[in-house]
């Protein structure tokens, strides 16, 4: 979003009122009008990323192991750009979403058991985002009945009664309350030497605690429903092959932005709360943690943090599901679309809305049992959707002069290498720890 | 030719083994070209693949084409592994799991399936099956699919659009556009039904016909050719079939009867309510193309004291049960026919003014023994659009409404042909 120089000087000179017109007319012109037009997707997919289930692992990543883990952040912030990368332009470039694809080039059966896992995934992190209102919301006292219903309905209303534009903003408005974790880590007041210092030279163990930390970290920032989401939604916002290089603008800046969040995260945790020796093991625990270290105004950005979060993937989780599923059986989709014109993803996004919350309502349920569920069901379709959209983005019937070029190909097929034997890894170590 | 059963699901012979001559399996069947035919594309082509080579295979070459054997008319040695030219539709890369939009691109449902059926002695890609029993084949679990849904209580029904429907298909086509919107695809117009129904086997047909509701089996019944509608007939409940009759038009009704056994016929006409039993009864006496096999009971009759106010109330009233609305008979106690009152000149009258007043008289009629042609002469003459019908004593019998007898104010050529089987 860099006005050039030139353009600003250029505006404090002028005086007459004529000249006034004609910037604009000219800034009407330049490239930031068509970035913020064709910003959303990426920045919203990659944010979501972030959610609850994000929140909680990097609040116990800094508490844990302080700056120690920092260093995989670089890491992530690479192979989420070169995944979302091909997401984002495989959606500009066929105009179709990742379930069209998959339908349309492998059939059926492909199709039908992708589409299992991603429900069964999808729904356990939407309930997993309802669990993340309903503990933010506890900590301002609010009981879970009354914020939970309420947070489903407005979710729900948004989405039904909103246009796209209405709603990429607002979840655009959303992804920005992250920054209240900037602030978070700003206070704490961090050591920045020694901060650049674990980045550059990690002090990397081999013990298991170290290892399942730093898989968990991968796991939890690069999820299958980003990708749906994100391919998805720049073709329902219509992005046109000429917007291309603002779209992967769109991706890197929403890459960047989602670890950029997730790095205070862990510095603000990693600060205070590492060195008092404070355990912790869910992200509401580290905002209570943060009150008598840090004060209570640290404590309620972390709870409005965690709120925040939560919201935003419960937008993203069922309306990703929708769009995955309405794709995949050729149903008419697209949040512009009314009950009547596209019943099925529509419903389908209550249903989730209503699945999600109620299961939080209910008193005990078994809310250990479902997030291993999620973790296990989101690690084995993972891999699948990985190698499916490597092939789908290498074929050129599919990408025409579009597809991957060697590089690319070079770069994506290591990270995702390096994806699947972390997830084979997350998913062996958490079977043995269960 | 090639030898086919009636109809066949793309997915019951995709990668099924196809065999020589002698027997021995050349490969296994990859992929089916059609032609770009009007209404149906018909099959031009067979694609198989063995390993890493893929042989066309001409239609004519074909012994062989059902759900278990696929056979080629020559020996594996004279076939050369060719591709399929770019220009080829190929209805498994090309059309299956295709989205499927209507006329203003509104997105539907993907091609679950796709049917493969008789049309006129070739092979022709007559129906895209949009239904989840499409997918369950496709799946391969069609018939354990159905028992499983039978123990919930759901029927699994046949969900097909027929290719009439679709706009002509290009090479390299990312959707299937549909020549109506989403809202006529529910309610498929009941002629282009029949029309889907005679391509189709008798005992698919009989299975079609059990999963439309009573409504739209009449108004299709309608638009068969005579023998089909008497196999359907035949093959369905008396009850089913006698409700089906009840819906239908009096007049359409006798001509189906008519059609059956006599003592069918009868069976089923006791079974009918006695109203509409009555009238079909009554049909039933008349030679089938005479003015009094071709008309209907139901019209619209008037006395001629009656003021145009009290008319159009009552026209409210009778109007679902008429065949046409357009005009109203003005008939004594003895039913003679007095005068009749247009549609346009019952609205334009002022309310108060009797139906005597503004009818127009004298009537023309008919006697119920006109021949067909003689009627189509006189609505034509008169510019009608029905006609009167009057027995011996001139009492007002029924109408013969213009489309019954459209055909015979038409040249030859473009009268409306019954689909035959």
């Amino acid at each position: 979003m860099n006005i050039p120089p030139s353009l600003v000087a250029g505006c404090l000179e002028s005086t007459q009122p004529v000249k006034m017109v004609e910037w604009i007319r000219k800034i009407k012109d330049r490239r930031i009008f068509v970035i913020l037009a064709v910003i959303g997707p990426g920045v919203i997919a990659g944010n979501a990323g972030n959610d609850a289930g994000g929140i909680a692992t990097y609040s116990i990543v800094g508490a844990r192991e302080g700056y120690g883990l920092l260093w995989v952040l670089v890491l992530i912030t690479v192979a989420l750009a070169v995944i979302q990368e091909m997401s984002s332009r495989m959606g500009v470039v066929t105009g179709k979403g990742f379930g069209d694809l998959v339908r349309e080039q492998f059939g059926v059966k492909v199709t039908l058991a992708i589409m299992l896992l991603f429900i069964v995934a999808n729904l356990t992190v939407t309930i997993a985002e309802f669990a993340g209102i309903a503990a933010s919301m506890e900590l301002f006292g609010v009981h879970k009945n009354i914020s939970v219903p309420l947070a489903a309905f407005l979710v729900w209303l948004v989405v039904v009664k909103g246009n796209f534009k209405q709603v990429e903003r607002f979840l655009l408005l959303i992804s920005m309350t992250y920054l209240t974790y900037v602030v978070s880590g700003v206070m704490s007041n961090p050591p920045w030497h020694e901060v650049a210092r674990q980045i550059a030279l990690p002090r990397i163990r081999m013990d298991s605690d170290y290892i399942l930390l730093f898989i968990t970290m991968v796991g939890t920032t690069i999820t299958p429903y980003m990708q749906f989401y994100l391919q998805s939604a720049v073709v329902d916002k219509g992005v046109r092959i000429e917007e291309y290089g603002y779209a992967k603008f769109d991706v890197y800046a929403g890459a960047f932005m989602t670890i950029f969040i997730a790095f205070f995260i862990v510095l603000a945790t990693g600060t205070i709360l590492h060195p008092a020796g404070i355990v912790v093991d869910s992200a509401e625990e580290a905002a209570q943690a943060l009150q008598p270290l840090a004060g209570p105004f640290a404590s309620h950005l972390f709870a409005v943090g965690l709120l925040n979060a939560s919201v935003l993937a419960a937008f993203v989780l069922p309306l990703a599901t929708a769009y995955g599923l309405s794709e995949a059986f050729g149903w008419e989709s697209g949040v512009n679309k009314s009950f009547r014109e596209a019943p099925q993803f529509l419903g389908f996004y209550t249903a989730f809305i209503v699945i999600g919350a109620g299961v939080i309502m209910i008193p005990d349920a078994p809310l250990i049992k479902i997030m291993f569920l999620s973790q296990t069901v989101n690690g084995v379709l993972l891999p699948f959707v990985l190698i499916i959209m490597l092939r789908l983005v290498n074929d050129p019937s599919v990408m025409g002069e579009y597809v991957n070029s060697r590089r690319m190909n070079i770069i994506s097929w290591i990270t995702v290498s390096i994806l699947i034997l972390l997830t084979v890894m997350l998913l062996v170590t958490s079977f043995m720890l269960a | 030719m090639p030898f086919f059963a009636g109809e066949i699901f793309v997915s019951e012979v995709y990668k099924k083994p196809v065999l020589d001559q002698t027997g021995e399996e050349i490969g296994k069947l990859k992929d089916v070209i059609v032609g770009l035919g009007e209404p149906f594309p018909a099959v031009t082509s067979v694609v198989i693949s063995s390993g890493k080579d893929t042989y066309v295979v001409s239609w004519d070459m074909i012994n062989l084409f059902n759900r278990r054997v696929i056979s080629v008319n020559a020996r594996m040695d004279v076939l050369k592994p060719a591709e399929a030219a770019s220009s080829d539709i190929l209805i498994c890369r090309d059309l299956l799991d295709k989205q499927i939009v209507d006329i203003n691109g509104a997105k539907l449902v993907r091609v679950n399936d796709l049917e493969l059926g008789d049309v006129k002695g070739k092979l022709c890609l007559v129906a895209a099956d949009i239904g989840l029993r499409g997918l369950l084949r496709r799946l391969g679990i069609e018939k354990r699919g159905e028992k499983i849904l039978a123990v919930f209580k759901y029927k699994l029904q046949r969900k097909l659009i027929a290719w009439t429907y679709v706009q002509t298909v290009e090479p390299k086509l990312t959707r299937l556009t549909l020549t109506v919107s989403r809202q006529k695809v529910s309610s498929l117009h009941p002629a282009d039904l029949a029309e889907i129904i005679s391509e189709v086997s008798q005992k698919e047909r009989t299975a079609i016909f059990g999963s439309l509701d009573v409504e739209t089996a009449a108004e299709a019944l309608h638009e068969l050719e005579p023998r089909v509608q008497v196999d359907i007939i035949d093959d369905m409940s008396k009850e089913r079939a006698s409700d089906i009759l009840e819906l239908m038009p009096p007049d359409e009704a006798a001509d189906v009867l008519g059609d059956l056994p006599e003592a069918k016929a009868q069976e089923l006409i006791n079974l009918m309510e006695k109203e509409e039993a009555e009238d079909v009864q009554e049909l039933m006496e008349h030679e089938d193309n005479t003015a009094g096999g071709l008309m209907t009971t139901e019209f619209l009759a008037f006395p001629p004291d009656m003021t145009v106010e009290e008319a159009i109330k009552e026209l409210r009233l009778e109007a679902p049960n008429v065949e046409t609305i357009y005009y109203l008979y003005i008939v004594d106690q003895n039913e003679h026919v007095n005068g009749v009152v247009s549609l346009k000149n019952l609205i334009l009258a002022m309310p108060q003014a009797l139906l005597s007043d503004i009818m127009l008289t004298p009537v023309k009629t008919l006697p119920q023994d006109a021949e067909q042609k003689d009627v189509a002469e006189f609505v034509s003459k008169y510019n009608l659009l029905a006609a009167p019908v009057v027995d011996e004593t001139g009492a007002l019998r029924g109408i013969v409404t213009v489309d019954d007898v459209v055909d015979f104010l038409l040249p030859t050529a473009s009268r409306k042909k019954r689909r035959k089987l």
